[in-house]
């Protein structure tokens, strides 16, 4: 028996082995070494001081830092759901057959591979507190005084959330459409038979069925959204002021930009702990539900 | 009949709103540079520049771009399918201590900003001699948890019985994995490949600051060019970027013809 | 135990990916023989002004061709850092910008050029100062100076039926900015554009009020303030959270007649006149000085020099420190005139030079506008420069699009320096 599991561990090993070794080398070294360097003072040329944990005690102090991990835990909030709903909505929809399906698709895959100064130009127009036709809508409904969106440092974070919904959203539907085949025809079969209706075969069948991908969504989701950068940096480059700066943003004004890259590295270490915790309950409940 | 007629027409009008954005970019493909950002927006140029599609090809050297991006996000995908789901295999249909451990481990790292290590890998990268060659980006994107965890969570679809039996009959881990595991997987490692295929060919921060000689440049690298240090061509880019989402969307096509067995059908009421 | 592994781990990590010790620079003997020089620029294929620099170099200099390093320009102080960070070889930096250059400076990643910065050429450098270090020393030579001046349309002053802008006064030019706004929608005419840079309204009040931006004390800014929300609020220029949010071109404002006038840099000229030249812009342009606070004679604006620096661990570095010196002097300036970009290197002949180029508007008043008597630095450099700058342009964001007051806004600029800036 003892061989058996020596054989087992040995075996499985070598199916990880390729990617993972490949991984350690070319990603964990570097990541390590960035772990390391949240503990020091380095300016990228001469070599790095140790400054134990003052880069941490800087953080707690900076201003910008904390208002970048609000608007990221904001961001994440609206984010993470909606998208997950839109995607799962879109790939419920799209999995059916259907005049033109593959068109369908597509439009709903395009905003991902839409280059994002077009997305960035057309949004902030339709969001133009003056002309824009969501507010000229808004008008039309009877709000008078509709909100000023990528102008106004209350109404940004929700105009950012929204276009970046609209981006993903095809994005994480390929996920979803993949999952959907892997339910054996089988449970729809037998829940028919069983009398169900379509809802409650939505319910009962295809969600525990998706579950695993669900989680995959759910994860990728959440890392995604705390590291949002690029949408952010051509939609409002963290403004107007700070009111849609995130971290991914402060770690690179502070690393690059600056050049205090122990700073940068403190900053990313906390997103990072901050992701791992959200990723372990995350976890935590998958197994819980797995199980029951 | 008329719900399915109702559908189509509600879905059209849904997929037009949707690809706006897309729209405004082959507008602004066509226009001249300076009637790209006009107040109010102008959805028809004053005068079509069929031109810029052709001019694009003599203003940067498009065609070796296309061939370096379709080289690496070939490489890098192929890549990723077989040792993405070699490695989910072992995290999901085999048994021994430790393994759950290092599967969150080693999703845990996805959350690890780029910004925070790209300089101490960059370094790396040089002192092994490999900045300014496409290996470099090759094996700076073809390992990662990104694949494994995307196939495992697939593979956990499957029934373990499935696997129990083949064992059975004889065959070996790696026999399951190539003859029962992959042919069952192909809508995941569509998915898994055409998102690679697509992350691959948009990169644009990987490719800037790992290639430096001209010849080695990809599209996006090409496509940013166009912007100069006081003012930028953005009539030029945007007819790159047109361009440059061909060849995405014929993958697409292809991709997305994995995920119709019509299962969802018989499920819901359309 | 375990942590004393996990510490051996991150020194093991830390060794492998971080350069343990700052390279030696490769100084090599006097330059003999044929040499490749590389030298890192920004988005060659549209920046025109390197491959003439470079031809009129290796004419003068047979023995030495000319690698460039083409890095895009929108992210090119990315690369440059971490290409440094690596011990990277290039022979010559170009700085993009004042501000980076004293980070690679400080930081001891350039090579020390003060002997060619105190020549008799170097004298007539403008924007040179900038380039001062601690103890004197100089680490790079700026090539070309741009600074800022008042675009405007003649068509559309005409129209409107008013004499071409002189010596305007910032009242004075509100005001004419508000008689040559006309039409609306589509057609609409402002009467200026005030592009989204915080320098539109902050470098030139710290020029002509002699404020320092790297005080914390920024009262001086009030008045510019006023001006531009007053031309905000009269739609004589559009308003600010639209051109942010749609990316307005400030070329394509001036281009296509969307606007009577435009403070803006130099740089513009080169870019209005190939534009003129290909047909893309019918615009019939001349300059004027920036406009000047009431009862001030002289005339007061700002700028910023872009410089060549050499990299310390350079692999021909005599070659290198030929090539800088040969681009800032009269011969690069000479090469950089034709092409009309501003150098640095100034001259009555290369005036004359500049002001012949076909499609160069001759009158007197643009003469003028182009020999100011005083062109301060854009932004002073120290090593809190870069903090500030970012702390001022968010500040200055909420005041433009109405998010803060003119006072609040300031005073939020001053405590967020005092608390935030150490």
């Amino acid at each position: 028996m003892a061989q058996q599991k020596w054989r087992n561990t040995l075996v499985g090993w070598s199916f990880i082995l390729p990617n993972f070794l490949g991984f350690v080398i070319i990603s964990l070294v570097p990541m390590i070494a960035a772990f390391g360097l949240s503990f020091m003072e380095w300016d990228s040329f001469n070599a790095p001081e140790w400054v134990g944990l003052d880069n941490f005690e800087r953080l707690l102090r900076d201003e910008s830092t904390k208002i970048a991990l609000w608007n990221t835990t904001l961001y994440a909030l609206g984010h993470v759901p909606l998208t997950m709903l839109a995607a799962l909505g879109l790939a419920l929809l799209l999995n059916r057959r259907l005049a033109g399906l593959g068109f369908f698709r597509a439009a709903a895959f395009f905003p991902y591979i839409t280059s994002l100064v077009a997305v960035a130009v057309v949004w902030n127009m339709l969001f133009n507190p003056e002309f824009g036709p969501v507010n000229q809508f808004l008008h039309f409904i009877g709000i008078d005084n509709p909100p000023g969106w990528t102008t106004s440092t209350t109404w940004a974070m929700p105009a950012v959330i929204l276009t970046s919904v609209w981006r993903d959203m095809g994005y994480y539907m390929v996920l979803f459409l993949a999952g959907l085949q892997s339910i054996p025809r089988e449970y729809y079969e037998a829940s028919k038979v069983d009398g169900a209706t379509g809802w409650q075969r939505f319910l009962f069948v295809t969600l525990p069925g998706l579950r695993p991908v669900t989680f995959l969504v759910l994860i990728l989701l959440t890392v995604q959204s705390f590291k949002v950068f690029d949408l952010i940096v051509v939609m409002t480059d963290g403004g107007p002021g700070r009111a849609t700066l995130v971290l991914s943003q402060q770690i690179y004004r502070q690393g690059i930009i600056e050049g205090e890259f122990g700073y940068a590295s403190a900053i990313s270490f906390v997103l990072f702990l901050l992701v791992l915790v959200l990723t372990l309950i995350q976890f935590w409940f998958n197994n819980r539900r797995e199980r029951s | 009949m008329i719900r399915r007629v109702l559908l189509n027409v509600m879905l059209l009008i849904a997929a037009a709103v949707i690809l706006v954005p897309f729209l405004w970019m082959v507008s602004a493909s066509l226009k001249r540079n300076n009637e790209v950002f006009t107040i109010p927006i102008e959805w028809v140029p004053q005068s079509f520049q069929w031109n810029n599609f052709a001019d694009i090809w003599e203003r940067i050297p498009l065609g070796t771009y296309l061939g370096n991006t379709v080289l690496l996000s070939v490489v890098i995908t192929f890549l990723q399918l077989l040792t993405g789901s070699f490695a989910a295999y072992g995290f999901s249909k085999m048994r021994f201590p430790g393994r759950d451990a290092l599967f969150f481990a080693y999703v845990a790292t996805i959350a690890v900003p780029w910004q925070a290590y790209m300089i101490p890998q960059y370094i790396m990268m040089r002192k092994a001699g490999l900045t300014d060659t496409l290996l470099s980006l090759i094996l700076l994107q073809a390992f990662g948890a990104f694949g494994v965890f995307l196939m495992r969570q697939y593979y956990q679809t499957i029934p373990d019985e499935l696997c129990e039996a083949a064992r059975m009959d004889g065959l070996t881990e790696y026999g399951i994995w190539a003859r029962i595991i992959l042919p069952l997987s192909k809508p995941a490692l569509a998915s898994l490949g055409l998102l690679t295929f697509v992350n691959t060919w948009n990169d644009y921060m990987g490719p800037f600051i790992y290639l430096t000689s001209n010849d080695l440049w990809t599209i996006q690298l090409g496509l940013r060019s166009f912007v100069g240090q006081f003012d930028a061509d953005y009539a030029m880019m945007m007819t790159g970027s047109v361009l440059s989402i061909l060849p995405i969307l014929v993958i697409f096509l292809l991709g997305q013809r994995y995920f119709i067995q019509g299962i969802a059908t018989s499920g819901m009421k359309g | 135990m375990i942590r004393r592994r996990m510490l051996a781990a991150m020194a093991t990590a830390v060794a492998i990916a971080l350069p343990v010790s700052a390279c030696g620079s490769g100084e090599e003997p006097a330059a003999n023989g044929p040499v490749t020089l590389s030298v890192s620029v920004w988005s060659l294929a549209s920046t025109p002004e390197f491959q003439v620099l470079f031809d009129a170099f290796t004419k003068a200099n047979p023995d030495i061709t000319i690698k460039p390093v083409d890095i895009l320009a929108a992210d090119y102080p990315t690369k440059v850092t971490t290409m440094l960070a690596s011990g990277d070889q290039t022979d010559v930096i170009t700085m993009k910008n004042v501000i980076e250059y004293a980070r690679y400076a400080s930081r001891g990643q350039l090579l020390d050029i003060t002997a060619a910065a105190k020549s008799d050429t170097a004298k007539k450098l403008g924007g040179l100062d900038a380039f001062k270090q601690e103890g004197d020393k100089y680490y790079a030579l700026p090539y070309r100076q741009d600074f800022w001046v008042l675009y405007y349309n003649k068509k559309l002053l005409e129209a409107a039926g008013q004499a071409f802008p002189t010596n305007l006064t910032w009242d004075q030019y509100v005001e004419l900015a508000k008689k040559l706004t006309t039409g609306s929608g589509q057609s609409k005419v402002y009467g200026t554009y005030h592009h989204t840079w915080r320098s539109v309204t902050q470098a030139i009040s710290a020029a002509q009020t002699g404020g320092d931006q790297l005080s914390g004390d920024y009262k001086f800014f009030a008045d510019q303030y006023r001006a531009a929300l007053a031309l905000q609020e009269a739609g004589a220029t559009l308003d600010f959270g639209t051109a942010v949010t749609q990316k307005t071109g400030y070329a394509s404002m001036f281009e296509t007649q969307k606007t009577a006038m435009m403070p803006m840099g130099t740089w513009f000229i080169a870019k209005v006149l190939s534009e003129k030249q290909k047909g893309t812009t019918n615009v019939d342009w001349a300059i004027a000085p920036m406009p000047q606070r009431p009862g001030s004679s002289k005339i007061t604006t700002f700028g910023s020099p872009t410089a060549f620096a050499v990299n310390k661990n350079a692999k021909h570095s005599a070659a290198a420190k030929k090539f800088v010196e040969f681009a800032s002097g009269p011969e690069g300036a000479k090469a950089l005139a034709a092409i009309g970009i501003v150098p640095a290197y100034s001259s009555d002949e290369i005036l004359k030079q500049y002001f012949a180029l076909t499609g160069m508007p001759t009158d007197e008043m643009s003469k003028k506008a182009f020999t100011p008597d005083k062109v301060n630095l854009e932004m002073p450099v120290s090593d809190k420069t870069s903090k500030i700058d970012t702390i001022l342009n968010e500040e200055h964001q909420l005041i433009m699009a109405k998010q803060k007051s003119v006072e609040d806004g300031i005073k939020s600029m001053e405590t967020r320096v005092k608390n935030e800036v150490s």
